[in-house]
């Protein structure tokens, strides 16, 4: 009898554990043990990524449950029997073996076939979209994140040209069509990374690296560095901030003419270098 | 059996007695206290003179832990100035009980801490009970309120605190508790991050006699100074922001005074001490050599002594009041360079950046009149014939042990590569105006405004300046001294 009961004690203490995972799973985002921000993504692309990790949680959680309840099962069921009946010993099953070989691998396969779409948007020339607006160079360097635009109305050259605009720790962006950046590195290797945006992309000296991506909301997301580049590597963060395009062009009228600033005069944002280009 | 228990416990306690001074020994102490560092030529004092110095900074400064403000220094220490009015008609007020007027912004909760600042109660301090921002009265938790008139602050100190708060956190490990220039990490940077116990900032929007500005470290603070270490701190709240402004001052200030009282004090110090036996020694020598009857050495211990007396008869008489002026000097200083009319200003908008205005900025550039040649290079790469000198310490005919510039700190300085389009002070027009007019502080970068250059011609070499990173490399501008062609662009 005795036997029986801690059987069955470590049944439902099985149980129990697989219950409070993913009772905690559950209740996780409202805590904010979740996505940063808001728990959504705030651009086309990272959307789509979390459908992807959405859609493989929902396969690992059927699973989960399905392998406990059968376990809880099993040993519920073992505890209960008489103590003079014997336990069943077998030695294995061909076919449930295969089962378990295919399904997992039908799966496998299933979600390296269906994410591939993602993956080649992403990370595939031939796939971005037809369409972007390189809006900028950000230049990753122990600790901090220099950003170059073109002047307004112009666009971004590969060098520095006498009309752009700077910023550091700021990067800002039109919202509703995709945009893209250069990326490059200054010393050692970085890693951009937007967490709230799903992008994230090694920065490697040497190289000039496209990233693209499409803002679906205004607001202001962090950028953090998410390669270890040094002791400062911690504090490597900047701001991306998400504009209206209005505000987007508005802004860096604004940025310019304080850039050309004289001392004296602003004559309505309109730059005296600018005017004066050979 | 019981002694063996207890020498099992002896012997325990003592492996994690062990265990705890390897840890201390290693450095594993939770927050070891902070420190300001003294100079070198303060420890070098003797013990009176040492100790009279460090008093007056403790007194005026405190400690990391315990910082004073002293009302004397144009530091904005944050908290609310208000004075104690007159009661309301028709109100019954208890004795802890007091109607005030203010200045400024902010607003006084339950909790905060009232400090008197004039009347019988100066310098005493009370909690406040509860404060109506509406009706302007605050109670007090104990004690009574003091006449009409008197003058008080709420808490006081408070930006100073934020401001030590941020530096800790943010500024410490490169520039120093201190603000010496010397954290932990600063011996793997160059250039070197700023020592601020000289006063002297590099990228002042001030004339080339003036000291920093708050707009200029607001400004270093938020962007940082690009192709240095020093990083930008754009994510820092405002208010943080304004409150680090005020502490590096602040830092500035007492590094001012410590360092200034010091010069002050050389006759005291081991130096000098070792200077004066060592002179002695050899006018005996001397003397010995021309067969004079020479005098005595005195012992070093005499000499220390009489300095010892001498610095007694100083701090009886005249010390007082070289704090007092030091204290004036900083004070006035720092408080002019915040006058607008240190601002340099251009006369003259910017010269319209024509290919002619930069063909007159580059004869400037390469004339005898401004000489930026010789350290900036012919064709602006930072490798001009200045580089390639000896150069003498300031104030002194002693040389440097290495070849080139060198800054006030002591530190050796390129001047700047002008093709890569990297400026350090910041990249607007008037930055870079700036710069040449009042030349780069701390640096032989020198001062062309007023003086040398008229401010069309600043301009006119602020366009050529600003073109160079744009132009090609394949023609080298001709040398105009013959000198510099001996040192061919790398
Ligand atoms: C990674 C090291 C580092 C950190 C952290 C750092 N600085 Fe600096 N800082 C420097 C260096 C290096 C320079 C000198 C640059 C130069 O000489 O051109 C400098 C220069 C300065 C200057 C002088 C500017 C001038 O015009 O002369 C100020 C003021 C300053 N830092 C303030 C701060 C404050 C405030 C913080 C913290 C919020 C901070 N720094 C954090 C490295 C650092
Ligand atoms: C005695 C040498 C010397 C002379 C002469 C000199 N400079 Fe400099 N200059 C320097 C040094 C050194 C620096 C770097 C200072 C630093 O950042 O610590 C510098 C920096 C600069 C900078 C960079 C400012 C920034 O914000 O990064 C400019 C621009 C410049 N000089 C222009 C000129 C021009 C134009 C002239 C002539 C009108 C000139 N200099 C004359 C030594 C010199
Ligand atoms: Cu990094």
């Amino acid at each position: 009898m005795r036997n029986a009961a801690v059987g069955k004690f470590w049944a439902i203490f099985f149980t129990a554990v697989a219950v409070l995972a993913v009772a905690v799973c559950v209740v996780a985002p409202d805590y904010g043990w979740w996505f940063p921000g808001d728990g959504r993504a705030h651009s086309t692309l990272g959307q789509k990524i979390d459908d992807l990790f959405y859609l493989i949680l929902v396969i690992v959680a059927v699973t989960f449950i399905g392998v406990n309840a059968a376990l809880g099962y099993i040993l519920w069921h073992g505890a209960s029997l008489p103590s003079d009946k014997k336990a069943l010993f077998s030695h294995g099953s061909h076919a449930l073996e295969v089962i378990w070989t295919i399904v997992p691998a039908g799966i496998l396969l299933f979600i390296a076939l269906y994410q591939m779409d993602v993956w080649a948007q992403y990370r595939i020339k031939n796939f971005y979209p037809k369409t972007m607006e390189p809006v900028a160079e950000v230049t990753a360097r122990q600790f901090e994140w220099r950003i170059r635009y073109p002047a307004r109305g112009k666009k971004l050259m590969p060098t520095p040209q006498p009309d752009d605009v700077y910023t550091v720790n700021d990067l800002r962006v039109p919202t509703g069509h995709p945009v893209s950046i250069s990326l490059r590195s200054d010393d050692v290797q970085h890693s951009f990374f937007v967490p709230e945006l799903r992008v994230k992309q090694d920065a490697v000296p040497g190289l000039v690296i496209p990233v693209w991506w499409e803002m679906t909301d205004i607001g202001s997301f962090e950028l953090v560095c998410a390669e270890l580049c040094g002791w400062g590597h911690y504090k490597m963060k900047a701001r991306v901030v998400a504009m209206s395009d209005e505000d987007f062009e508005a802004w860096k009228s604004q940025a310019a003419q304080e850039q050309f600033y004289d001392g004296v005069s602003t004559k309505d944002g309109e730059l005296v270098s600018q005017s004066e280009q050979e | 059996m019981i002694r063996m228990i207890m020498s099992r416990f002896l012997i325990k306690s003592a492996w994690i007695a062990v265990a705890c001074l390897a840890a201390v020994s290693t450095g594993c102490v939770p927050n070891p206290s902070a420190e300001f560092a003294w100079r070198d030529s303060t420890t070098d004092l003797i013990k009176d003179a040492r100790s009279s110095l460090q008093n007056t900074v403790n007194e005026n400064f405190g400690t990391p832990d315990d910082l004073v403000a002293w009302e004397r220094l144009p530091v904005n220490y944050g908290g609310i100035k208000g004075t104690v009015a007159a009661a309301p008609e028709g109100t019954e007020l208890t004795p802890g009980e007091f109607a005030f007027s203010h200045e400024g912004e902010g607003e006084v909760k339950p909790g905060d801490t009232v400090l008197w600042l004039s009347g019988e109660m100066a310098g005493k301090e009370a909690t406040i009970q509860s404060a109506d921002a509406a009706t302007h009265l605050i109670s007090l938790k104990a004690g009574t309120a003091p006449a009409e008139g008197t003058t008080f602050a709420v808490n006081f100190g408070d930006q100073l605190q934020l401001g030590r708060m941020v530096y800790m956190k943010n500024c410490l490990h490169c520039h120093g508790v201190a603000g010496d220039g010397a954290g932990p990490t600063a011996q793997y940077l160059n250039p070197r991050p700023r020592d601020y116990r000289l006063g002297v900032f590099k990228f002042t929007e001030t004339l080339a006699t003036e000291r920093v500005t708050r707009d200029d470290l607001w400004r270093v603070i938020k962007y940082g100074i690009p192709g240095t270490y020093m990083p930008s701190f754009l994510l820092l709240d405002d208010h943080e922001t304004t409150a680090v402004v005020e502490y590096v001052r602040w830092l500035a200030m007492r590094g001012e005074l410590e360092k200034r009282l010091g010069d002050e004090l050389t006759d005291y110090s081991q130096t000098s001490l070792t200077d004066q036996y060592n002179k002695a020694v050899e006018s005996k020598k001397a003397a010995e050599a021309a067969g004079d009857k020479p005098e005595a050495v005195p012992s070093m211990s005499s000499l220390r002594n009489t300095a010892k007396d001498d610095f007694k008869e100083y701090a009886e008489s005249d010390y007082a009041d070289t704090v007092d002026s030091t204290a004036d000097f900083i004070a006035e200083n720092w408080t002019r360079a915040d006058d607008p009319a240190s601002v340099i200003h251009p006369a003259v908008a910017r010269v319209a950046d024509t290919p002619e205005s930069r063909a007159r900025g580059r004869l400037l550039y390469l004339s005898d009149r401004t000489k930026c040649y010789t350290c900036h290079g012919n064709t602006g790469r930072g490798n001009g014939g200045a580089t390639e000198d000896f150069w003498p310490k300031p104030g002194s005919t002693e040389k440097y042990d290495a070849r080139g510039l060198h800054d006030v700190w002591g530190n050796p300085l390129q001047p700047r590569n002008l093709r890569l389009g990297q400026y350090r002070g910041g990249r607007r027009p008037v930055d870079v105006f700036r710069r040449i007019y009042a030349g780069i502080k701390g640096t032989p970068m020198p001062a062309f405004g007023g003086t040398v250059l008229k401010d069309e011609e600043v301009w006119d070499v602020v366009n050529y300046v600003m073109s160079l990173p744009f132009e090609s490399d394949a023609s080298p501008s001709p040398a105009p001294s013959t000198k510099m062609a001996a040192h061919p662009v790398q």
